[in-house]
């Protein structure tokens, strides 16, 4: 009887959501903050869809925490509106959003044992004692801390911590889980073991999250869609194929991944050459056939190939220091046609020993991989 | 022990302490050797060994005085914390600078100028024609003046107002040590105001509630002047009645016996009260 009912109650918010299947998660419509003079959000307009990850990557100070903020209820927007699940609730307190979040140091109520800080969402919402004994239980093991309920979170090492927070937010069925730069305090092995156990977890659920980060490798990692931000901007949304292959904005490109970037001049809309040699671009900000034909072509290390010197077709390069890395190494060259030092990563362990640190070579342009954007437009 | 050996100047950095140590139990064995004797009416030399001073504390006055002293205690220290705990509060969290500044003026200035002063400030306030009892005579409130002066009533109120600047400072020192994260996360759990204050901020204070509530007790319990004043002989509590023996009686050997018997009681009474709150004390538990 008691399972019955319990069951019915475990299924009611999933039924409620796939009758407004289409309805976005989140939903963030033109939304501005400003800290005094200091405007920290500028009209972002941003969905998130159900059950996905969504990451917004910046550097520090871009804005990407003022936008959980937002969404928590810990800040109130000056201008626009968000709405969760289709409902508005820019005028909702925090306490009444259904949003879970796992804070960047977990923010565990040291005065409770594990059990009574993964129950705290379920006790306020009035939950009876039994199912929340249950629920609690649930989501331990859905972490992989059965029998930890008893311990005080000043026990736990921070991978357990992080766990505890994952399961304290998870634990209410939130329409939205909201994730802090929740990998910061870890050390790198546990990061990348979490990173892959988080994903699993948001999968199998089926939550839609939020993911504030500004570790690049860790979005491209572990998002449906990112969101790259700068300067209290959403400079592009995509995938993480598109936000690394693809981007649109100058500040993308360089902040996302590792690149080399060569000055280029605009031949076509979608052309550009460098010392020469013409190639196609995937990418490129708007081309003013009046305007200088100045430009930056932006070129992927993986890209880039290494071939003798004088091959026609090639920039002239002199190889500088290799990085041997186990599974590739990277070279790195300099040449008259980009500002710093440019970096192909190589593959074969012969092509590595053909050039010797010293050595002339010619760097090999992709035909058509590059992406373009104009040098007089600000990095952001 | 190993610390001391290990840096031999750490014990010149404890000698103020032991000096003050060996003058403190000078005085009290001084005192304990008083208690023992006799007392000799019309002597200031007391006579020989004798346990008559304890025995005498069995007298239903003195258990009264023992049992009124720890009520004003209790009814202070209580009062002040929940005077203090909201001002405390505020100084941490006030976001303006102006609100911060009058608060800690108002709440720490009284440290400034002594029991005894604030004490006669008390009686202008309290007196039958003092301001309380003029304002509500002359609204018509009350037709006679409230009695406030020498009643057990008028020294608790003089008696928070003395403790309160050492309460509001403990209290704040432990406040402004909880991470506000925790109150963000309680409200992203679906807690209102209320029951993120009474179930996160009020058990991780607890410390400072203890701590304060320790300090006002001891504090009030050994207080002269305002039990003195404010009491007016009506209202005895045992360090006035030490005072009386002490000073109108000249009866030492009995006056040193009850001040013994005030510092233990304290003791006792401070130790269950650690006792009790232990398990509170653990919930603030954090490094």
């Amino acid at each position: 009887m008691s399972t019955m009912l319990t069951n019915t109650q475990h299924l009611a918010p999933a039924a409620q959501s796939s009758s407004r299947r289409n309805t976005p998660a989140v939903k963030i419509d033109g939304v501005s903050k400003a800290f005094g003079d200091t405007t920290a959000l500028h009209e972002a307009w941003l969905t998130v869809e159900k059950g996905e990850f969504l990451t917004l990557l910046g550097p520090s100070g871009c804005g990407k925490t003022t936008i959980l903020n937002l969404i928590a209820g810990f800040l109130e927007s000056d201008r626009g509106e968000i709405f969760i699940d289709g409902v508005p609730i820019t005028d909702e307190p925090a306490y009444r959003r259904d949003v879970g979040i796992v804070f960047q140091n977990y923010a565990l109520f040291p005065h409770m044992t594990v059990a009574k800080n993964v129950g705290y969402g379920l006790k306020m919402r009035g939950v009876p004692k039994a199912e929340i004994a249950q629920r609690v239980r649930e989501a331990l093991e859905l972490v992989k801390l059965p029998g930890y309920g008893d311990r005080k979170p000043r026990e736990l090492s921070g991978g357990q911590q992080q766990r505890v927070a994952l399961a304290r937010a998870l634990v209410i069925r939130p329409k939205v889980l909201l994730l802090d730069e929740p990998f910061s305090a870890l050390d790198k092995n546990l990061r990348s073991a979490m990173q892959v156990e988080l994903k699993q977890i948001q999968r199998r659920l089926g939550v839609s999250t939020v993911f504030v980060t500004h570790d690049q490798s860790e979005a491209l990692s572990m998002s449906d869609r990112i969101a790259v931000m700068s300067a209290g901007m959403i400079r592009q949304i995509g995938s993480p194929t598109e936000i690394y292959r693809q981007p649109t904005d100058r500040f993308v490109a360089s902040f996302v991944g590792d690149t080399n970037v060569f000055q280029a001049e605009r031949r076509s809309p979608s052309t550009v050459s460098v010392g020469g040699v013409t190639v196609g671009v995937r990418s490129t900000d708007v081309y003013d056939p009046t305007a200088e034909p100045v430009a930056d072509l932006f070129v992927r290390p993986e890209d880039l190939a290494v071939a003798d010197a004088g091959t026609p077709g090639t920039l002239a390069g002199r190889v500088t220091a290799k990085v041997y890395q186990g599974g590739y190494t990277d070279l790195y060259m300099e040449t008259p046609f980009a500002e710093g030092s440019v970096m192909a990563r190589l593959n074969g362990q012969d092509a590595v020993a053909r050039w010797p640190d010293g050595a002339n070579v010619g760097l090999v342009l992709p035909a058509s991989a590059g992406v373009a954007f104009s040098a007089s437009r600000d990095a952001g | 022990m190993s610390a001391l050996s290990d840096r031999p100047f750490l014990r010149l950095f404890v000698s103020p302490a032991a000096l003050i140590a060996v003058g403190f139990s000078a005085a009290v064995i001084a005192i304990l050797q008083f208690s023992l004797r006799a007392y000799i009416p019309g002597e200031l030399e007391p006579g020989g060994f004798s346990l008559g001073n304890f025995a005498q504390m069995g007298k239903p006055i003195y258990a009264r005085a023992f049992l009124d002293t720890l009520l004003i205690c209790i009814e202070t220290a209580l009062i002040t914390l929940v005077l203090a705990y909201p001002l405390a509060f505020m100084l941490v969290r006030a976001k303006s600078r102006v609100l911060k500044s009058a608060l800690l003026v108002t709440a720490v200035t009284p440290l400034f100028l002594g029991e005894v002063v604030r004490t006669y400030s008390w009686i202008i306030v309290l007196g039958n024609s003092g301001f309380v009892n003029s304002v509500l005579l002359n609204l018509g409130l009350i037709d006679r003046p409230l009695q406030m002066m020498f009643t057990t009533f008028g020294v608790v109120v003089a008696l928070v107002h003395v403790t309160l600047p050492v309460m509001v400072i403990m209290l704040s020192a432990a406040i402004s040590h909880i991470d506000q994260g925790y109150e963000k996360a309680a409200a992203s759990l679906g807690a209102s105001p209320a029951r993120t204050f009474l179930t996160v901020t009020l058990p991780l204070s607890m410390p400072g509630i203890i701590a304060g509530v320790t300090t006002a007790f001891a504090w009030t319990f050994s207080a002269f002047a305002t039990p003195q004043l404010i009491g007016g002989g009506q209202v005895n509590t045992i360090s006035t009645l030490v005072y009386q023996l002490g000073f109108a009686s000249f009866n030492f050997p009995f006056a040193a016996a009850l001040s013994l018997a005030g510092l233990a009681f304290t003791i006792i009474v401070l130790a269950l009260f650690k006792r009790a709150t232990r398990p509170l004390e653990q919930l603030g538990g954090q490094a």
